[in-house]
């Protein structure tokens, strides 16, 4: 640990709803601007996605959060408390599952699960309950007597994530959990995230499988080069990147006189007929959508569907990141 | 299902027919109570115990043990038939169960905890751990809690073996017992030191370099125990009641207050640089010093003429403990976060009497000075004491004035080497962030410096021929304390020199005055209705 500690003035974040709150955060290895300036807030019981690209930061960002480094500027908390003043405090909120996976020999996994219940604090009772607990929500009573070694990757995740869920954290930090797992061991890994947003934890996870994160996040968090480049709902980054949305009509009988009427349309570009189908790019809100349509119609164009195509998390990655941080 | 529950519940909680092994109530109970006192356990002990009986190493050196001290028994006895019935025999059976115990003992088990340690650096479990409840301190008691335990098994394992060798007489019971009282002292002393050096390094090259470290350090103090031990078994005991009496106390204490030192050391390094690792040590450092001291003391007043040796070798180990430890506090970091902001004294006495312990180059170089100039002030009143006492003056100086003189010039140079380390460290830290360690290096480098540097311009004023002593050498601690050796050295010179000092350590305290005079701040209500709630 070297950051270099700058005496931060003390302060609490003012929304009592916000679980998570990274507030100019700046991490610094030398010359090199890990995390540069990050603010965002995550509400309580949200699933929040941190999308990047190798090195983008958002590792380091999770292990500041989570306690285990210290920002050069500018401070995190955790349901109000400092991750810099009061770190014992958010310890005791947090679950925290870094990327690698940390293994002790010769151990089998209830005896790991109840050696991280012990170092928690839970005794007699209350930690049996919670093993079991622990081990019937992850899925791994089954193989409670195995030793770790032999355990797949995906049984690891399901272990980690019970180790970081043992002491019935309210904030999970989940660092690349899916990296890795087959497909059936991905949807069942996401089946728990919700279901623990479901149960009010606050989530913050990253992930390189966007399509997963879409479907599971309720805001996303883009980061690349340290640098924060756009929070909200996939929707709400989308909107604020462009205002423009794809459409496609299926018109019957006429498509090809309504696609040169379409051309003549200000707000509208990028025409194209196939078959059926009209499809092009609209520049407006949904109301302005709205009025296009029903003008098609009075004019006699018999519009059989209307389609609006929302951006994938993909194309909104691709579009925050591209060429954006130099 | 028992008061406490067992593990094995939760992961069978499926199989009701796995409770059923359990028959009688007596069982019930015991797993009970057992389960009771795990949990009120370090969880680190619990863990490395479970590890250590599944693992290979413990099962292999266990089993060794067992058979060569079986083969012993068999072999010494048959090798000292017939006259093992008529002539005392326990010496040489005692040499071969030391030689069987002292090896786990002093090399397995220390190098063992030396390892669990770094692996849980190495393997990423201990960023794993650092979140959880456990303190640094408590996970660096675990490790040598389990470590403690491990030699406790193996002691057991081998005391039939010494009991039988006592019973072929030859070898009384206290010596029998200061002997594994010193191997068990010895063991705990190795696995804090093997501790200590675990977290030490980051690097792969730093790994190496102190793993190398720890086994130069085990294999010598092995060879020293055993050396010690086995002349105590063949050659019986030389020294007088109160040299034992004073050796045994002597080595319970300096053992505890430097295993409590280098706990404190293993934890601060394990410890975030946002909280306050620096008051522990400083406290440690002391303690450790004034039961130095304390023994000093207590050697002149009870041991007789030859207690100058006790001086002497307590007067260099303080030397060494504060000429490292003030480097180091010297090298700190100025910034004072608000967590430790928070827990500063805050009353006027408090004030006045507890700054100096909080983290800070400056408040640590004034810390290291009054411990350094204690140790003068106690040293040469010990001195003074012994010379009343026996009538001559320890340590060889012709005169009380010249080891005053000498006590005063080695005080004044070690803090006026620290206000210059002071200097160099604001240098580093311009665009650096060094660890405390580089402290020592930069003493090393200003004490070199500090006397080549004047040796060798007066060299070159006097076309390199040797010349006299001048108060321009006062930088050359070397030369200016030889001349207060020969008794030769001005009482001008050395009040020049404690000047100096004095003026260099005002200066140094003066122009921090921000770091000396920390302003404490208040807890916020939310951490202190956390703090209440537990």
């Amino acid at each position: 640990m070297n950051a270099a500690i700058v005496p931060q003035p003390i302060g609490y974040h003012s929304g009592d709803d916000d679980c998570i709150e990274l507030r100019r955060l700046h991490r610094f290895f030398g010359e090199t601007k890990a995390v540069y300036d990050v603010s965002f807030t995550v509400p309580r019981g949200h699933v929040f996605g941190y999308i990047g690209p190798n090195g983008a930061g958002k590792t380091t960002s999770m292990r500041i959060l989570a306690t285990l480094d210290l920002p050069s500027y500018g401070d995190a908390f955790v349901d109000g408390l400092s991750v810099v003043n009061d770190p014992e405090l958010v310890r005791k909120r947090l679950g925290y599952m870094p990327d690698s996976f940390g293994t002790y020999r010769d151990v089998n996994c209830v005896e790991y699960l109840d050696f991280f219940a012990r170092a928690y604090g839970l005794v007699g009772r209350e930690r049996i309950a919670r093993l079991d607990w622990v081990l019937g929500f992850t899925g791994t009573r089954g193989m409670a007597e195995k030793p770790i070694r032999g355990l797949s990757k995906g049984m690891k995740q399901r272990l980690c994530l019970g180790r970081a869920l043992i002491h019935d954290p309210a904030v999970m930090i989940l660092d690349e959990p899916a990296a890795g797992l087959d497909p059936r061991a991905r949807i069942e890994l996401r089946r728990m995230i919700r279901d623990l947003a479901d149960r009010g934890k606050t989530v913050l996870i990253s992930s390189h499988i966007l399509t997963e994160l879409a479907e599971m996040c309720d805001s996303v968090g883009i980061i690349e080069q340290g640098q924060l480049l756009a929070t909200g709902s996939v929707d709400d980054i989308q909107r604020q990147q462009s205002h423009q949305r794809e459409l496609t009509l299926r018109i019957l009988d006429t498509a090809a006189g309504a696609a040169k009427r379409l051309e003549t349309v200000e707000s509208v570009s990028n025409v194209i007929l196939d078959g059926e189908l009209v499809r092009f790019a609209f520049a407006g809100e949904l109301r302005d959508q709205a009025s296009l349509v029903a003008q098609l119609v009075g004019e006699g164009f018999a519009i059989a569907e209307v389609t609006s195509h929302k951006k994938s998390l993909e194309d909104v990655f691709l579009q925050v990141t591209e060429g954006l941080v130099q | 299902m028992s008061g406490g529950g067992s593990i094995s519940e939760a992961a069978g909680a499926n199989h009701p027919a796995s409770r059923a092994d359990k028959s009688t109530e007596f069982w019930l109970w015991l797993d009970d109570v057992c389960e009771r006192f795990g949990d009120r356990v370090n969880p680190i002990l619990v863990k490395e115990t479970r590890q250590a009986l599944k693992s290979r190493q413990f099962v292999v050196t266990f089993s060794l043990l067992l058979f060569a001290a079986l083969a012993w028994t068999v072999a010494g006895s048959l090798s000292m038939m017939p006259q093992i019935y008529t002539t005392p025999s326990a010496q040489r059976m005692l040499v071969g169960y030391y030689i069987v115990l002292a090896i786990p003992m002093l090399l397995v088990v220390p190098l063992a905890a030396y390892r669990s340690l770094e692996g849980e650096i190495d393997d990423g479990t201990l960023e794993l751990l650092s979140i959880t409840f456990l303190s640094p301190k408590q996970i660096v008691l675990g490790k040598l809690a389990s470590a403690s335990l491990q030699m406790l098994l193996y002691f057991i394992a081998l005391f039939p073996c010494v009991a039988y060798a006592y019973t072929l007489r030859g070898v009384d019971l206290p010596t029998v017992m200061l002997l594994m009282a010193c191997l068990l002292v010895a063991g705990l002393l190795l696995t804090t030191i093997a501790l200590f050096f675990a977290p030490l390094a980051v690097s792969r090259t730093g790994r190496i370099a102190t793993l190398l470290a720890v086994l130069l350090i085990l294999v010598m103090a092995e060879y020293a125990v055993a050396g010690l031990s086995i002349s105590l078994i063949l050659y019986g005991n030389p020294l007088t009641t109160q040299w034992v009496s004073f050796l045994v106390v002597a080595t319970l204490l300096v053992a505890m207050t430097t295993g409590y030192l280098l706990t404190s050391a293993a934890a601060a390094q394990l410890t975030p640089e946002s909280e306050n690792r620096s008051t522990t040590l400083r406290l440690a450092c002391s303690g450790l010093s004034a039961t130095v001291l304390g023994l000093a003391a207590f050697a002149v007043w009870s041991l007789g003429d030859d207690s100058q040796a006790v001086l002497g070798l307590a007067g260099v180990s303080l030397l060494m403990l504060w000429t490292l430890a003030g480097s180091m506090m010297a090298a700190e970091s100025g910034a004072m976060t608000p967590r430790i902001r928070r827990e500063l004294p805050s009353s006027f006495l408090a004030r006045m009497f507890l700054t100096w312990l909080t983290p800070g180059p400056t408040t640590g170089i004034v810390f290291a000075s009054i411990n350094v100039i204690v140790f003068g002030v106690t040293f040469d009143f010990l001195a003074t004491e012994f010379r009343r006492q026996y009538g001559v003056v320890p340590l060889g100086p012709r005169s009380p004035d010249v080891l005053r003189q000498i006590i005063v010039l080695v005080c004044t140079y070690l803090i006026g080497y620290l206000v210059l380390v002071r200097c160099v460290m604001v240098v580093v830290r311009i665009n650096n962030h060094p660890r405390v360690e580089i402290g020592i290096a930069a003493m090393v480098a200003v004490s070199v410096l500090g006397a080549l540097v004047p040796y060798s311009v007066g060299m070159h004023l006097n076309d390199y021929r040797s010349y006299p002593y001048s108060p321009w050498q006062i930088t050359n601690w070397m030369w200016t304390t030889n001349q207060a050796v020969d008794g030769s050295l001005s009482g001008l010179t050395v009040s020049l020199i404690a000047g100096f000092v004095g003026i260099g350590l005002l200066g140094c305290v003066l122009a921090a005055g921000h770091h000396v005079l920390p302003g404490r701040i208040a807890t916020p209500d939310k951490v202190k209705q956390e703090l209440a709630r537990g």
